[in-house]
């Protein structure tokens, strides 16, 4: 048994209450310097097929800090080794095309939200592009009323790209997740 | 980050909040059953969610638990007499039975019934292998009494223990499901932990930082598990269960025991940190329950005749910078647990969370306070019961495992993730 008080505790050492683990007090916690710790972040979140975007829409007109919201235009399947960037189509949320280099350009994190297994492809095309700009990876699978079997699609088609992957089964968690990260 | 408004809801947990209103739902560790090891031992004071209340052991074995004060002048039971069947008052000699009942009065006649009409709020203590557990609700929606396996072990095979720890019971437990901290903070001891070292998961943990995460959603909280790289591009798995409210696992590291917490407010600003250890299939060592004696693994060391860490605010939790330097501990902190315990509380009582600047990593950490918020509100608005209450949800083990990458750890590792008696735990 390591004895603490004989290799470690100097009785005679000066512990004041400002300079000590003492101050974790609820008084001492008003010193706190009072500051905004961090700036903005660019967040990107894209709805890889028409269930993620629907829950994506009811939140898109809430205040995020800069979060921009985007969906993938329904155009057939991706095929990530033919696909560069700039021809995958995305579209803003009022319609209008977006363009996944200039997105991605600047932006601290990329969310993937999905509720079927349909577009793993361009989900590797948006992975691929954050993990040239080394930005972070997260996939969301969006398992509300489907069955075990088909969130596993859902989970499979991100699981090689996402460095974070979420399975929810409610899609209150989009808005949770991403207030908890200051989109 | 969290708004004020939703960190105000999972903090608070004194009588009357929403939060405090759904521990009550549970069966929860209220002391440790060789606090109260004999008939009319002494009484134990015990704050809990907020209440303060006293415990003992009546002259024939049965447990009480009830408000600390005695209803005449509001004196303190724990000054209280225990004896022939109940605990008295020796200021004025009023007498409580187990349920709070006042049995005697001494200044009334006792053919005038006076002391009937004078009950102390009660609850029902009950004994589940070492832990004496309290059920603080309503007696109509009492559960099923805990199923959790290392509850329901010979005793041979388990170890508890449980530590004061001075911070919210959130902060506290959110530590407890946040892998990434492990290959950090408790780099040191997983070499040199007699329960920790010599596994050969503790490699994998030490060459990859960069943990990979899976969060899934279980009927009684979640399953977060973390993916490092192994050999010839398998992946090796930890997984760390989350039951409402408040029940995590650590993986397991080689054939050392399990171990994990139960993180129960004291008040808003005070947590019971509870540890316990077990092994599935066997006895626990001498060596190994000396060394949880010891206060290695997640156990501590105490100040002498408290369940105060040894290591605590008041001494800078014995900061040895030259173990730091030496690469001994991370921190400069001995042992996990306070490894642990120092940080949570440096947080401040009540961590401000509208500050934190959380990253996609912490989505274990972000969900499981999505599932309190809902489960909440699920409770206060409509009455629905929160999930963890029933036996199928507490019977979760954690587990360690290499799977090839195809395979989703959910699936792979299902029966591993579930309590099957007489089989050992999956670990590497």
């Amino acid at each position: 048994m390591m004895d603490l008080k004989e290799v470690f505790f100097d009785p005679n050492h000066p512990t004041l209450l400002g300079s000590c683990a003492r101050a974790a007090t609820a008084e001492e916690a008003r010193f706190r310097v009072q500051y905004p710790n961090s700036r903005t972040r660019s967040s990107r979140i894209f709805a890889l097929d028409a269930g993620a975007a629907e829950a994506m829409y009811a939140i898109t007109e809430d205040p995020w800090n800069g979060a921009h919201f985007l969906t993938l235009v329904d155009r057939g399947p991706v095929d990530p080794a033919t696909t560069d960037a700039r021809d995958l189509p995305l579209a803003h949320p009022d319609g209008t095309s977006a363009d996944l280099t200039e997105e991605t350009d600047g932006a601290d994190v990329v969310v993937l939200l999905a509720t079927s297994g349909d577009n793993e492809g361009a989900a590797e095309v948006i992975a691929r592009e954050a993990f040239h700009r080394h930005i972070m990876c997260a996939g969301l699978a969006l398992g509300s009323g489907k069955s075990d079997a088909s969130v596993d699609r859902v989970v499979n088609s991100m699981r090689r790209f996402a460095t974070v992957l979420v399975v929810a089964r409610d899609n209150d968690y989009i808005p949770a997740m991403l207030t908890a990260l200051r989109a | 980050m969290l708004r004020k408004e939703y960190n105000d809801l999972l903090t608070q947990t004194d009588p009357g909040t929403s939060m405090g209103d759904m521990f009550r739902q549970y069966w929860v560790p209220a002391l440790l059953a060789s606090e109260l090891a004999e008939n009319d031992c002494d009484p134990v004071r015990v704050k809990l969610l907020g209440e303060r209340l006293i415990a003992f052991r009546d002259t024939e074995g049965r447990y009480g638990l009830m408000d600390e004060f005695c209803a005449h002048r509001g004196v303190s039971l724990w000054f209280g007499r225990n004896e022939e069947g109940g605990l008295r008052c020796p200021y004025h000699g009023w007498k409580y039975d187990h349920t709070g009942q006042c049995i005697e009065v001494p200044s009334e006649s006792a053919e005038s019934g006076f002391c009937q009409k004078v009950k102390l709020r009660s609850y029902p203590l009950i004994k589940v292998g070492d832990v004496l557990w309290t059920h603080m609700g309503s007696e109509e929606n009492r559960p099923p009494e805990p199923a959790w396996e290392f509850a329901n072990l010979p005793p041979e095979q388990t170890y508890t223990s449980k530590r004061w720890q001075e911070c919210n019971w959130l902060q506290a437990m959110e530590g407890g499901i946040d892998s990434s901290h492990v290959s950090f903070l408790h780099s040191g001891s997983l070499k040199t932990d007699p329960l920790f070292k010599g596994a050969k998961g503790n490699q994998y943990n030490q060459n990859d930082k960069k943990p990979v995460f899976e969060v899934v959603e279980s009927d009684g909280g979640l399953y977060i598990g973390a993916r490092r790289m192994a050999e010839d591009d398998h992946y090796y798995w930890r997984i760390t269960p989350w039951v409402m409210p408040s029940f995590t696992m650590v993986p397991p590291r080689g054939d050392h025991p399990v171990h994990g917490h139960f993180w129960i407010p004291i008040d808003d600003e005070n947590c019971w940190a509870w540890s316990f250890d077990y092994h599935p299939t066997r006895a626990l060592t001498d060596k190994e329950r000396q060394a949880m004696i010891d206060g290695y693994g997640v156990h501590n060391q105490y100040v002498p005749g408290t369940f105060r860490p040894r290591q605590n605010k008041d001494n800078d939790y014995l900061m040895d910078r030259e173990a730091q330097r030496r690469g001994e501990t991370y921190s400069g902190i001995w042992g996990i647990a306070m490894q642990d315990a120092s940080l949570q509380e440096s947080m401040g009582p009540i961590v401000d969370r509208t500050k934190e600047n959380l990253v996609s990593t912490d989505n274990g950490i972000i969900m499981a306070r999505h599932r309190l918020r809902k489960a909440c509100e699920a409770l206060r608005d409509k009455g629905i019961q929160p999930p963890g209450l029933v036996p199928e949800h507490q019977q979760v083990r954690s587990a360690a495992r290499v799977l090839p990458p195809d395979q989703p750890f959910k699936d792979a590792m299902k029966d591993d993730l579930t309590v099957r008696p007489g089989v050992k735990q999956t670990s590497v």
